[in-house]
């Protein structure tokens, strides 16, 4: 970096999460924020501005650049009149920027996502409405602010495309851009936080975030750590610091990043030997193969966890007799061995993850990706690992731990986007301080939606996909249907390629030509499959003559448990005003259906859809949209209970030096 | 949080490589409890308190500032691999230890932090402040250099040598409230007199002084140190208090029970000096205080100090005794679990209790202590209430939010969000809102037979008094009192000398008019006329006198048995005119006569006719059958017997101003009941018993409402 001056680099602190009556008043005080006339505002800005848009036209490239720079002026002194005063001329300047240096000239819907990001609110935008041109905009006005600026996208490839498709804007308006990708050095990354507009993935940015955080240490008082550098320069052997603060956030697909990975965490860890651990889950698993439910334990399904009974617990004393100390009492003993048996009964080889190189690599549920870097907690991995015969690797030792959840709180500006928040908008709130706003779409969106058809069993389900498949096939329209599983993917696979259909299938096995196939989904004739979320972000587009046909049509084979997901698949067709249309053909026996519905309910709607009762079919989509509603509340309290222990552990283990601490220091 | 046996937890990289270790100044000292080993770490600065289990006690104590956390666990790992707490266990157990303010680490703390504990402190303090306003504590300064200056002199007492002083005087003391037992009780009615009240208060304040010096003096000796006294608001009456916590530290459990009885035997001391004092002068104010410091040393040891149902010395002392600290709390836990394993069917829970004794200690002590609460504060509420409506009002409804308003938000709370319901949540709302509403639905709809009793009298049907008409001396008595005798029939026979004399002038009298007539016949006709008129006039006084005299034989008005009283005395002496004699009463049949409330007449009223039965005075056993009830209409104020009244020993309140004592102080109404004839009892006019109504089933809730209103009506005008 080039200044030596003293640059403070911090954080927002945020207030714990509200509990009791005062978080329901404040989710009130959220709903109002969300309604109102907030949206119809918006709207009459975002027309001023394109009222702007003649008078701009006219101007040269140089003119247009000086009036950028004193809107730029006017956002550097931070003076919140003549920022707000500036504000729609500047916006308007911009788009016209954007038009001649990136060719992309925004809708008037996208001016109104832009300012509503500017206020710091989560647009909702249908995906194909230029999202990325929308946070490029504002990025420019955060970033002509001097504080640095952060635009956070779902994976490495759009980070790069994003940073260097939008560069020549940025240039044009005076701003340094730069990008961080997995693979590069600290001095590059270094070199690219520095920039004003920083492109990068979630995790990058935490992690990055975390060393810093190591690396600052106990010494967190800029002062005292002058003093040591003083006395001790010999000491000094501290990297600079990579990042500059948490200013300023905005995130793409903001729902699957604060929401759905919210409470993933990301870790900074170092392989420790543990010889103890690893023959200890040897020795579970060898113990595991001679215990048989129902006789030695019970399984619960519902709640992911077995149980021994009486005589499962004699047996496992037994079985424990000849083994070393750790194995001698019977609490630590009854662990490790129901860790082995949850390992055996609820971690499935293609579900919860693959093989791959003789490594056990974890296979996210909601994207179907592979995660080579993650592992799951101490121990599970390793009892995993030992399932499958594999080499048992060292566990992960954690240095420094944070969840994305945490990690975005603390920036002191927040704003994001995505197709589908609606949803979840209390929770955008209650944790985020975010209103999430509705912006309408550019054109109207014509897709035919078909309601869900029930099956009995799997084995209908599967033949009625198979007849739909082939039933739009023989139109020559372009199939897309989504599966939740790389298992499901791969025996819809089978059945497809039994029927001699030539299809593509995208799973997380071949994630590299991704983005590839699904653009090229389109495509007349074209049978796709892939896990829900393979891909992102990429727009589909409809081949010559398709959109005739009616459009790409989604099929969806099971209900995921968070209704956000099914309409990010639904949302594949019918974009920007195209003809789509979709249906998700199910079955009774799906497991969203069995795990989130009691019991009783479940068996009945079974009984009345395999009899063909009439209304049956009424009142399975009735219980299937409960069984969400449960899911997605279960799914929302376990994010809060996270939230409200990292608080816990903050207030509690401050004496260590809270991990987030304060953290303002001199960076050079 | 959850309850941690995790034996590695994801956040256990937050404390793995921190260098802590126990302040310094933390003593850490051996106690036993139930048989069970625990250490009990103690922070001299705030004087806080932490019990740990021996295991993590040995791991807390290898904490040194020049090894890190992680390598402490791994030592304990290998030396006990089963007793070491698992690294969830560790994590909290430094939560507790730092919250406990006993941890020593290198860096500064998060100030921030720091504040905002302190912050939360501070509210947590003001609202348990206000949800316990009849015990607000306000500490105000430090005794302990006192305390420490002048232990040489005083702490000479507490040895084997002031136990036998104490014994002593005590001893003496009891003597001599034995000996004047009847005048104790009498003044004590004068004890809430307005009067008085100032010199109460002085006695309290002396009293409760050296109570908390008994305390702090105890506590002192024993090496304990003594760093808060202050003002105590008990019902908004200051007084003094000190805090003696530092005794939970000692190790001795008979010193902490000493500690804990200190303030009672100090207290009982000076009671015993006032019993002296107050028997050895006469009426004045020594004597007076001296009476109330002993009221006051009585209730106050009965009533709060000793027992150990409310959270005062008794209660420590108990649950020292009985070895399980925080009794209060873990008998609550006790209660919750029982209710959460039963009836929500959270069998998984360990129990507070580790032994079916303890539970059943716990429970007991929480199901009594929870009963008395409620009545010890539902009586001094409506004292209060009596005296000072707003105050009343105010602290009734701090009770509600603090015994009705936050127990129910919290059960909603706990229901709607518990984690540990997390599997049975609806089966906790379903067994809940069955409880509630069968509770509810039982007292709204399921009639329960009740009764009331009123007070009154036994009364023959047929009764009347005897009394003579005619004055006279008596001279025989025909009849003999006990002895049934019909109506007619003489019972006393009188003489009366003037009368005879009186008759025989009158006689004398006629016969000169008849002389007089027929010597005007002769003489002068038109006197014969007065004449007439004068003899009617004597005939006339002598029928009356003759009726006077048969008067002297006093006859039975109607049959009955002949009660009389005294009879035997009155032979030779003088009777007034009308003087009652005694009674005739007809033993064929009798009625009860009951004075019924106003609160309770209009359930007679408006039902069809309950069963009633009576019960006498003095014969409980025998049950007398009621036939039919009549209801006088109309209030009224005379009582039919003294005997019913106050100023007789009865139950009814009567008129201060009346001397007779016949005078209800309200108004009431009579019922009648004629009794039926008893196989095997002695029916006796005038007897005193109740009568017991027993009305058609009601279902309880409507009559408490109604009962409250009329008490709210009656107290308070409203």
């Amino acid at each position: 970096m080039t200044s030596l001056g003293y640059q403070s680099v911090d954080f927002h602190r945020p207030k714990p999460a509200l509990k009791g009556l005062d978080a329901i008043v404040d989710g009130w005080a959220g709903i109002c924020r969300r309604r109102g006339r907030l949206l119809a505002a918006i709207q009459q800005q975002a027309e001023e501005i394109d009222a702007l848009a003649p008078a701009l036209q006219h101007l040269s490239d140089r003119h247009l650049q000086e009036r950028l720079f004193e809107y730029r002026e006017a956002f550097r002194r931070g003076n919140r009149e003549r920022m707000n005063a500036v504000l729609l001329p500047a916006i308007a300047a911009l788009r016209e920027a954007a038009d001649r240096q990136v060719g992309m000239r925004p809708f008037l819907v996208q001016l109104m996502g832009a300012l509503a990001l500017q206020r710091g609110c989560l647009a909702e935008m249908s995906t194909g409405e230029g999202k990325t041109l929308t946070a490029s905009l504002v990025a420019v006005l955060w970033a002509w602010t001097r504080k640095p600026c952060h635009i956070i996208t779902v994976n490495d490839y759009l980070v790069q495309r994003d940073a260097e498709w939008f560069g020549p804007l940025y240039r044009f308006c005076g701003i340094h851009a730069g990008f961080v990708t997995g693979a590069m050095p600290p001095d590059e990354r270094r070199k690219a936080y520095g920039c004003d507009v920083t492109y990068a993935t979630s995790k990058e940015v935490a992690a990055d975030f975390l060393r810093d955080c190591l690396q600052v240490g106990l010494l967190r008082n800029p002062t005292r750590r002058l003093i040591r550098k003083l006395l001790q320069p010999e000491l000094e052997s501290q990297r600079p610091l990579v990042m500059r603060g948490l200013h300023g956030a905005i995130v793409d697909e903001a729902d699957s990043i604060l929401i759905d990975e919210a409470v993933t965490p990301l870790i900074i860890s170092a392989r420790q030997k543990n010889d103890i651990l690893r023959e200890a889950v040897q020795a579970a698993r060898e113990i595991a193969d001679s215990l048989r439910p129902p006789h030695d334990y019970t399984v619960s399904h519902r709640f992911r966890e077995v149980e021994f009974t009486p005589e499962g617990t004699t047996r496992l004393e037994s079985l424990c007799l000849p083994l070393p100390g750790i194995w001698r009492g019977p609490d630590r003993r009854v662990e490790l061995a129901k860790q082995a048996l949850v390992a055996r009964e609820f971690y499935r080889l293609g579900k919860q993850y693959i093989v791959a190189d003789g490594r056990v690599v974890i296979v996210d549920e909601f994207t179907g990706r592979p995660m080579p870097q993650r592992t799951w907690r101490e121990g599970m991995h390793q009892a995993i690992e030992a399932k499958e015969g594999l080499e048992i690797t060292d566990p992960n030792e954690t240095i420094a731990r944070i969840s994305f959840q945490r990690y975005f709180r603390l920036y002191y500006r927040l704003a994001g986007m995505t197709g589908t928040a609606r949803e979840a908008a209390g929770e955008f709130w209650h944790i985020y301080r975010l209103p999430v706003l509705g912006i309408p779409p550019h054109r109207p969106c014509i897709r035919t939606q078909y309601p869900d058809r029930m099956h009995p069993t799997d084995e209908a389900k599967w033949d009625a996909v198979l007849d739909e498949i082939v039933r739009v096939h023989s139109i020559g329209q372009p199939v897309l249907v989504g599966t939740r599983s790389v298992a499901a993917s791969e025996i819809l696979a089978a059945r497809i390629a039994a029927c001699g259909l030539e299809f593509k299938l995208l799973n997380a096995v071949r994630h590299q030509e991704e983005a590839t196939i699904v653009a090229m989904a389109g495509e007349r004739g074209r049978i796709t499959i892939a896990t829900n979320m393979a891909g992102r972000g990429t727009d589909i587009r409809l081949g010559h003559g398709v959109a005739q046909l009616g459009g790409l049509h989604v099929i969806a084979t099971e209900r995921h448990e968070s209704r956000r997901v099914d309409r990010q698949l639904f949302g594949r067709s019918a974009r920007q005003g195209d003809p789509g249309s979709a249906v998700a053909i199910l079955s009774v026996q799906d497991e969203i259906l069995r795990r989130f519905l009691p019991r009783p309910l479940h068996q009945q709607v079974c009984r009345a859809v395999s009899s063909c009762l009439p209304g049956a079919q009424w009142m399975a989509r009735a219980a299937l949209s409960a069984a969400q509603r449960n899911a997605q509340r279960a799914a929302a309290k376990l994010r809060r209970n996270v939230l409200r222990i990292d608080d816990w552990m903050d207030q509690s283990l401050s004496f260590g030096g809270s991990e987030t601490g304060d953290m303002r220091m001199s960076a050079d | 949080m959850a309850e941690a046996s995790a034996t590695f937890s994801e956040s256990w990289y937050r404390v793995a490589n921190l260098r802590i270790s126990l302040r310094s100044s933390v003593a850490a000292r051996r106690q036993t409890f139930r048989g069970e080993r625990w250490i009990v770490l103690q922070n001299p600065l705030r004087n806080q308190y932490f019990r740990l289990r021996p295991a993590a006690y040995e791991f807390v104590a290898r904490l040194r500032p020049d090894r890190t956390v992680e390598e402490v666990w791994k030592e304990c790992l290998d030396r006990s691999p089963d007793d070491t707490p698992g690294q969830e266990a560790v994590i909290q157990l430094l939560a507790q230890l730092y919250h406990a303010n006993l941890l020593q680490y290198d860096f500064p703390a998060d100030a921030a932090q720091l504040f905002n504990r302190y912050q939360k402190a501070r509210q947590r303090e003001l609202q348990s402040r206000l949800l316990n306003i009849m015990f607000a504590r306000f500490p105000l300064l430090d005794p302990d250099a006192f305390l420490a200056r002048t232990l040489p002199w005083v702490g000479k007492l507490i040895s084997l040598w002031g136990a036998l002083i104490w014994l002593v005087v005590v001893g003496a003391g009891l003597k001599v409230v034995a000996d004047h037992f009847p005048a104790l009780r009498n003044q004590a009615q004068g004890i809430i007199d307005p009067g008085n009240l100032i010199l109460l208060y002085a006695g309290l304040v002396l009293l409760k002084s050296a109570h908390e010096f008994g305390h702090a003096y105890f506590c002192r000796r024993f090496g304990g140190e003594v760093h808060a006294m202050g003002i105590l608001l008990m019902v908004f009456t200051p007084i003094p208090y000190m805090d003696a916590t530092s005794a939970w530290g000692f190790r001795e459990r008979w010193k902490r029970v000493l500690v804990g009885a200190a303030g009672m035997i100090v207290e009982l001391f000076f009671a015993a000096i006032a019993a002296l004092v107050w028997a050895n002068t006469g009426q004045g104010t020594l004597h007076g205080l001296a009476y109330n410091m002993m009221f006051i040393a009585s209730v106050s040891t009965i009533l709060f100090n000793l027992n150990p149902l409310l959270r005062f010395d008794g209660y420590y002392i108990l649950s020292d005794l009985v070895g399980i600290p925080n009794l209060s709390q873990r008998a609550n836990a006790q209660l919750r679990h029982a209710a959460e394993r039963r009836l929500f069917g959270l069998k998984k829970e360990p129990p507070p209790a580790q032994t079916w004794s303890e539970a059943f200690w716990l429970s007991a002590y929480g199901i009594a202590s929870g009963i008395y609460r409620i009545i010890v504060f539902g009586g001094i509420l409506l004292i209060v209430a009596d005296r000072f409506l707003l105050i009343g009002i105010l602290m009734a409804a701090a009770c509600a939010a603090a015994w009705v308003a936050r127990p129910v938000i919290r059960l909603a709370g706990y229901l709607a969000s518990s984690p540990k319901l997390e599997r049975h949540r609806l089966r906790a709302c379903f067994v809940t809102a069955i409880l509630v509403l069968g509770t509810l639905g039982f007292l709204q709809f399921v009639p329960l037979p009740h009764h009331f009793r009123a007070p009154g009298i036994l009364r023959s049907l047929e009764w009347g008094q005897v009394h003579n008409w005619t004055a006279g001396t008596v001279t025989r008595l025909v009849a003999q009192p006990g002895q049934l005798v019909e109506a007619g029939a003489p019972l006393l026979e009188m003489a009366n000398r003037e009368l005879d004399l009186e008759i025989m002038r009158v006689r004398a009298h006629r016969d000169e008019i008849r002389a007089r007539q027929r010597q005007a016949l002769q003489e002068a006709i038109p006197n014969l006329k007065p004449l007439e008129s004068l003899l009617d006039a004597a005939d006339q006084a002598l029928r009356k006198l003759e009726a006077d005299k048969a008067g002297l034989t006093v006859r039975a008005t109607q049959t009955g048995i002949w009660v009389g009283r005294d009879l035997e005395m009155l032979a030779g002496s003088w009777l007034a005119k009308g003087a009652p004699l005694g009674l005739l009463v007809n033993p064929s049949g009798f009625r009860f006569e009951a004075i019924v409330r106003q609160e309770d007449v209009d359930r007679l009223f408006t039902q069809e006719f309950p069963g009633a039965e009576v019960r006498l005075h003095g014969q409980s056993g025998q049950v007398l059958q009621v036939s039919e009830l009549e209801i006088i209409p109309g209030d009224r104020r005379n009582l039919p017997s003294a005997a019913l009244g106050w100023l007789a020993g009865g139950p009814v309140a009567t008129s201060p101003n009346d001397p007779d004592g016949t005078e209800a102080a309200e108004p009431f109404f009579e019922v009648h009941a004629k009794v039926l004839e008893p196989a095997s009892a002695v029916l006796l006019h005038g007897r005193a018993g109740k009568i017991r109504f027993d009305l058609p089933g009601e279902p309880l809730l409507p009559l408490w409402i109604r009962s409250l209103r009329q008490l709210l009506q009656q107290r308070y005008q409203l």
